[in-house]
């Protein structure tokens, strides 16, 4: 007998048993939801995270901090180089010298390493607004932002600064637009100085872009960015002078391309740095994703397993239902190997329904949603549940594999069936 | 020609053992008609299933156009009955949820006929028990004497050679099975197909040119042989 009779005979067969079929296709399709929903939430994260990570790191650039002596407890032992610590509630943290830079400089494949200067600023203004607080970053031409207006080509110049769109309200600018070319004063103070004669100076920049808000920047969203040799003027200003001049907590170093990253991590690693990669931040980020989708996915798998046993049940009350039916066929010459295959096929079937409604409505009530998922999390227009064809796809094949395999044994039954047990009547 | 030759089967264990069929030994030429009468617990239908290979007795041998058949594997068994045998059931044994067309379609489909070979030859075997009008209709919408007819057309759909019926009209009224025996015995004749009647009324035994007679297992008379 050929297949695709026995496919259409088995598909005739569940249509007349149209109740028991649905019921029992619904089981699985519970799990067919939750994990199509699962490897979507999976795909969204990932992505989500892998854009973010891209926003504001670039895989050519490590950042780079002094390995910490996490083993020692209790008090330290003065050692003569307490300058180079901050203490803070948790311990001690070592710090990054002058003299740690020059021999990361000197490490193969390293082609710039910046401190991470972070300024300390006073306010911005500009002429006819109000003083407000802000947060200086340094800008990385390698990292993705998004603009609202104004834009950026390479790095910036030293006297440009990009704005968030708070600050162009804040500081009175009509609209975006208006805002590009204008300039806004920032005022930092002399950290040395005497408290009796403070010293303050006001540096001018020159508005480049504006970042929009997005569900991707970090940086973007609170921090006011400047090129990093104007960060480096603006720091010395501020911290010449004070003991902690000199010392960074953490460094940026780049290397000649992506694929060295790793190499030069170990090297740094060798010589008592600690080293993380965007695939480092990545990978973090990931891993917990991947726990929170093998969860879910368990869930799923469970709702299938609970399925398995509804099939088997199924089958096994079609194959006494259809004693006879079996015994005709097999009485008329229909092998064993066939009629076997008959019931796996029905469960095969029911396995494509039940995985089709199931990742069908997980498709639709995704797609839907994402958009309120979206502005619940307020992650801009990214979408949080990406349904790739193919996953949804093995999903389906994955559940029919399930179902043949669990309609074995119904179909070892039938195919065992005595033709004239089968048919006798009296 | 169908050669019986010393079967014996049993029923039950050692020391309960029931002889259904006690060395029967018969020859029968082809193309002709056959009764198989007894009561009821004879062993007339045990005969009718070994002579079609569907049991096994514990000896003996049926021997068809020269082949013994229970020496067959169980692949070739199912092929000689897929293409050399068919079965009339006095249950009828059609499925009430397929159409007449597909009920017919079921042993060719068993015996792999492309589809498009299948139309003509269903739509011809419904033709010849009258049911071609009722094609598309559901089995559980026929009455009785319709329900065997479907039955006889799904039988010679694939041509057998040998058509075994087991009490084709204890279910009939006699107007009814009247109507089925003609089909029968005119596709027997017809087509020179043998015709084998397992059946306890005498009166369609003796439209059939051999009556064999079984009692408790043995034959007791064989009429008709030439």
């Amino acid at each position: 007998m050929k297949i695709r009779d026995i496919t259409i005979r088995a598909g005739r067969s569940l249509k007349q048993a149209k109740a028991r079929t649905l019921l029992t296709s619904l089981a699985i399709g519970v799990g067919a939801f939750t994990i199509t929903l699962s490897l979507a939430a999976g795909a969204g994260g990932r992505a989500y995270t892998n854009q973010i990570v891209s926003a504001n790191t670039d895989a050519k650039e490590l950042s780079v901090t002094k390995a910490q002596s996490t083993s020692q407890q209790g008090p330290q032992k003065y050692s003569g180089t307490t300058a180079t610590s901050i203490s803070n509630a948790l311990g001690f943290a070592e710090l990054l010298t002058q003299s740690d830079i020059n021999r990361i400089q000197k490490v193969a494949n390293v082609v710039s390493v910046s401190p991470n200067y972070n300024p300390q600023i006073k306010y911005i203004t500009r002429a006819g607004s109000d003083k407000y607080v802000a947060s200086i970053s340094t800008f990385s031409p390698s990292v993705t932002l998004k603009y609202a207006a104004g834009s950026t080509s390479g790095d910036l110049a030293d006297n440009e600064i990009i704005l968030t769109e708070d600050y162009v309200q804040a500081l009175g600018f009509k609209s975006d637009n208006d805002a590009i070319g204008k300039t806004v004063q920032i005022v930092a103070d002399k950290l040395s100085a005497s408290v009796y004669a403070p010293e303050s100076q006001t540096f001018t920049y020159v508005v480049k872009a504006i970042s929009s808000k997005s569900g991707l920047a970090f940086r973007a969203q609170s921090s006011l960015l400047i090129s990093n040799s104007s960060a480096k003027i603006l720091y010395s200003y501020i911290n010449k002078d004070t003991r902690s001049y000199g010392n960074f907590i953490l460094a940026a170093v780049n290397v000649t391309s992506a694929d060295k990253a790793q190499s030069v991590k170990d090297t740094l690693k060798g010589m008592g740095y600690t080293a993380q990669t965007a695939a480092d931040i990545l990978g973090a980020v990931n891993t917990f994703i991947n726990v929170l989708q093998g969860i879910l996915l368990g869930f799923g798998v469970l709702a299938i397993l609970t399925s398995v046993f509804g099939i088997i049940n199924t089958q096994y009350i079609s194959v006494l239902e259809r004693t006879q039916q079996i015994g005709l066929m097999k009485a008329l010459g229909m092998r064993r190997k066939d009629v076997g295959r008959l019931f796996k096929l029905e469960a095969a079937w029911i396995g494509f329904l039940g995985g089709a409604i199931g990742s069908g409505l997980a498709v639709l009530v995704g797609t839907i949603a994402n958009p309120f998922i979206s502005k619940a999390l307020d992650i801009g227009d990214i979408s949080l549940l990406i349904f790739n064809p193919l996953s949804v796809t093995a999903v389906i094949i994955g559940l029919v594999v399930v179902a043949v395999a669990s309609g074995i044994l119904p179909a070892r039954k039938a195919s065992k069936l005595d033709p004239i047990k089968a048919l006798r009547t009296e | 020609m169908i050669e019986v030759r010393h079967i014996t089967k049993t029923y039950g264990n050692k020391d309960n053992a029931f002889k259904v069929l006690d060395d029967v030994d018969f020859t029968i030429p082809n193309g002709t008609s056959v009764a198989i009468l007894g009561k009821s617990g004879s062993g007339k239908s045990t005969l009718m299933h070994v002579m079609s290979g569907l049991d096994k007795p514990e000896t003996g041998e049926i021997i068809i156009d020269g082949e013994n058949i229970l020496d067959l594997k169980e692949k070739d068994i199912d092929k000689f009955h897929a293409h050399t045998m068919s079965f009339i059931f006095q249950s009828f044994f059609v499925q009430a949820n397929e159409s007449c067309y597909d009920n017919v379609s079921l042993p060719l489909e068993i015996t792999g006929v492309p589809p498009s070979k299948r139309r003509s030859k269903i739509e011809a075997a419904l033709s010849a028990v009258e049911l071609l009008d009722k094609k598309k209709a559901y089995a559980r919408e026929l009455s009785g004497g319709e329900k065997q007819r479907l039955a006889v057309a799904r039988a010679i759909v694939s041509n057998p050679k040998i058509l075994f019926a087991d009490e084709p009209t204890g279910n009939l009224d006699s107007v009814t099975g009247g109507v089925v025996e003609d089909l029968l015995f005119d596709y027997n004749k017809k087509n020179n197909v043998t015709l084998i009647i397992v059946t306890h009324d005498p009166d369609l035994a003796k439209r059939c040119a051999i009556q064999i007679h079984i009692k408790d297992g043995r034959i007791e008379s064989i009429k008709g042989m030439q």
